[in-house]
């Protein structure tokens, strides 16, 4: 069954691009252009996974992610992470994974693969 | 800051002790002159028999009369005195005040005069260079956050446009011709390079901004380098370079692995770099000094004395470099100090010329958790230099003026050149062995080094006491 990624970002330019890569790779892709957006599109779409930039315009990112219990959520993030605030983040079980911005496509694939995969 | 009363001080002021002196004195002489004045116009005026009967008397009140006039000019002298040398005194301590770095210093002095007016003109001063030192804060602060924002501004655009390069690159639309490829590839070599550099440069704006993370837990230095000189003997091999491991006995410390590993990386990077094919990289680590101390050697190119003090400077380049062929962003040495001096370590290094180089870090065995801004964007050089110059002038008087300069000119300022220069004043008996062992130390200190005692070899016991003779015979 052909899975479900919703693509969370401010910038268009990513999420064409993040949509592009993704669909080319057999997923079916929706997008949103903030948390508020994000909460709505959830209800709508169902996705599989989420992908969410980690800094965003509106309800800060933590609120939202808040109420976001059962679905896997993967953050995208341009400033680079320490371990301890990851470690800090991941105490909610559906957040899965942290991909560095600028990301390397086929890394993007791979690891996209492997959360759907589980 | 008002100090407790002494005596001690009382009398340690030497314009007090002068003008007291110079009021004792006048005192003394005054009613001297005055009495032997008065005793030559009673010799010749008295009949001789009534002053021979009132000769003695007349001398022990002369002399009590001297004698307390003069003591009472030297108490008058010693409060007026006083009166001048005590605001002079609190001019001073707060000059001493002002050079520490506290722009909050203030002097009070009410003898309505011309001292009033000076330190009502020195608090005038004091609050210019406050106002100066804010301004400069503020400056270095909007400096560090320009820094930061441009740097995130910049990488943003990155993420898309590295993301269609490599789609267009991979054949997400179509395929390329060979050309075609070639010239995406370009780009994409060089959006890496780009982006590498904005990454670089958004961590030493933490790094100024003492916003960088660390992530401090339980480490196995041992292990640490070993996963460390495992991960990079991938490059060392393409050379075919040695990277060989010397690790002494050592405690597990609360630190950032990621970060000393960070910082050793560059330093094995940068010698695989430096070095000839077929040569060796040695990577070692001990305790001393309540830190631990990280070296990596190589057996490449060196440095001159001019680039072992600059090449910590953010994209400084070595003459004749090869960097254009190794690439890298300039900034790599930058943010290793940045890492090191965060945790309150140093990092140098030592080469000679044709000789290879041997670099070092340290690490605290406690992590520093409150981290402190630290300026890594101007020249190390100057301030460098001119705390030489200070040592110098300080030292050795007129002659290290002339003496720095000379050695200025030789570029003979490494470390090393600094103290064998040291050596041969002290051969030459120009300084003592203490002395020069002090001067030693301040140099030391100046290159980010500990200090070292004084350890006295046979030899130098006798050339001092040969100096003593010498002293003594002329």
């Amino acid at each position: 069954m052909q899975k479900t990624i919703l693509v969370v970002d401010d910038e268009p330019d990513i999420r064409d691009s993040v949509q592009v890569i993704l669909e080319t790779n057999g997923y079916k892709v929706q997008t949103a252009v903030d948390g508020d957006d994000c909460l709505k599109k959830i209800i709508e779409f169902k996705p599989d996974l989420i992908l969410l930039d980690i800094m965003m315009p509106g309800t800060p990112v933590a609120e939202v992610i808040n109420k976001i219990k059962d679905i896997k959520i993967a953050f995208m993030s341009v400033v680079r992470i320490s371990e301890a605030r990851k470690k800090g983040l991941c105490k909610q079980e559906n957040i899965v994974d942290f991909l560095q911005k600028p990301f390397n496509v086929s890394d993007l694939i791979d690891r996209v693969r492997l959360i759907l995969e589980k | 800051m008002q100090k407790e009363f002494k005596i001690k001080h009382l009398l340690y002021s030497k314009l007090n002790r002068k003008l007291t002196l110079l009021f004792l004195i006048v005192g003394f002489i005054a009613p001297t002159l005055a009495i032997f004045y008065f005793y030559t116009v009673a010799v010749t005026s008295i009949p001789e028999y009534i002053f021979a009967e009132q000769i003695s008397l007349l001398g022990v009140i002369a002399l009590i009369t001297i004698i307390l006039i003069s003591i009472n000019a030297g108490i008058i002298g010693f409060f007026v005195s006083r009166s001048i040398s005590k605001p002079i005194k609190k001019l001073y301590n707060a000059t001493l005040e002002l050079e520490k770095g506290n722009y909050e210093t203030k002097v009070d002095i009410k003898t309505n005069d011309e001292i009033e007016e000076l330190g009502h003109a020195f608090n005038l001063t004091t609050a210019t260079l406050a106002n100066m030192e804010q301004e400069r804060k503020e400056i270095d602060n909007a400096k560090t956050e320009f820094l930061s924002i441009t740097s995130h501004e910049l990488r943003s655009p990155m993420t898309p446009m590295k993301a269609q390069l490599q789609m267009l690159k991979e054949g997400y639309f179509g395929k390329l011709s060979k050309k075609q490829k070639e010239s995406l590839s370009v780009i994409i070599r060089n959006a890496d390079r780009l982006d590498n550099i904005i990454a670089d440069f958004l961590e030493i704006s933490r790094i100024e901004a003492a916003r960088l993370k660390f992530d401090f837990r339980e480490t196995d230095i041992k292990h640490l380098i070993k996963d460390t000189t495992a991960f990079m003997r991938g490059f060392a091999n393409e050379k075919n370079i040695t990277l060989a491991e010397d690790i002494k006995e050592l405690p597990i410390i609360q630190a950032d692995p990621d970060r000393i590993s960070q910082v050793l990386r560059n330093l094995i990077n940068n010698a695989i770099k430096f070095s000839e094919e077929n040569n060796k990289i040695e990577v070692s680590a001990e305790l001393k000094n309540g830190y631990i101390q990280f070296s990596v050697k190589d057996h490449g190119c060196g440095l001159s004395s001019e680039n072992q003090i600059r090449i910590f400077e953010p994209f400084y380049q070595v003459e004749n470099s090869t960097r254009r062929k190794h690439g890298g962003t300039g900034l790599g040495l930058t943010i290793c100090r940045g890492i090191v001096e965060s945790q309150k370590g140093k990092i140098w290094v030592e080469s000679q010329l044709g000789k290879g180089c041997k670099f070092y870090f340290t690490v605290p065995l406690k992590p520093v958790i409150d981290i402190e801004p630290i300026k890594i964007l101007f020249s190390q050089k100057d301030v460098m230099e001119r705390k030489i110059h200070e040592e110098f002038k300080t030292v050795l008087g007129p002659l290290g003026e002339v003496e720095f300069y000379e050695l200025k000119n030789k570029n003979a300022f490494s470390k090393d050149d600094l103290i064998k220069y040291i050596d041969s004043l002290t051969n030459l008996y120009i300084l003592y062995p203490e002395k020069s062992n002090d001067f030693k130390n301040k140099i030391r200190e100046i290159f980010g080094e500990e200090k070292k005692p004084l350890v006295k070899k046979k030899n130098e016991i006798l050339n001092y006491d040969n100096l003593k003779e010498v002293i003594k015979r002329n």
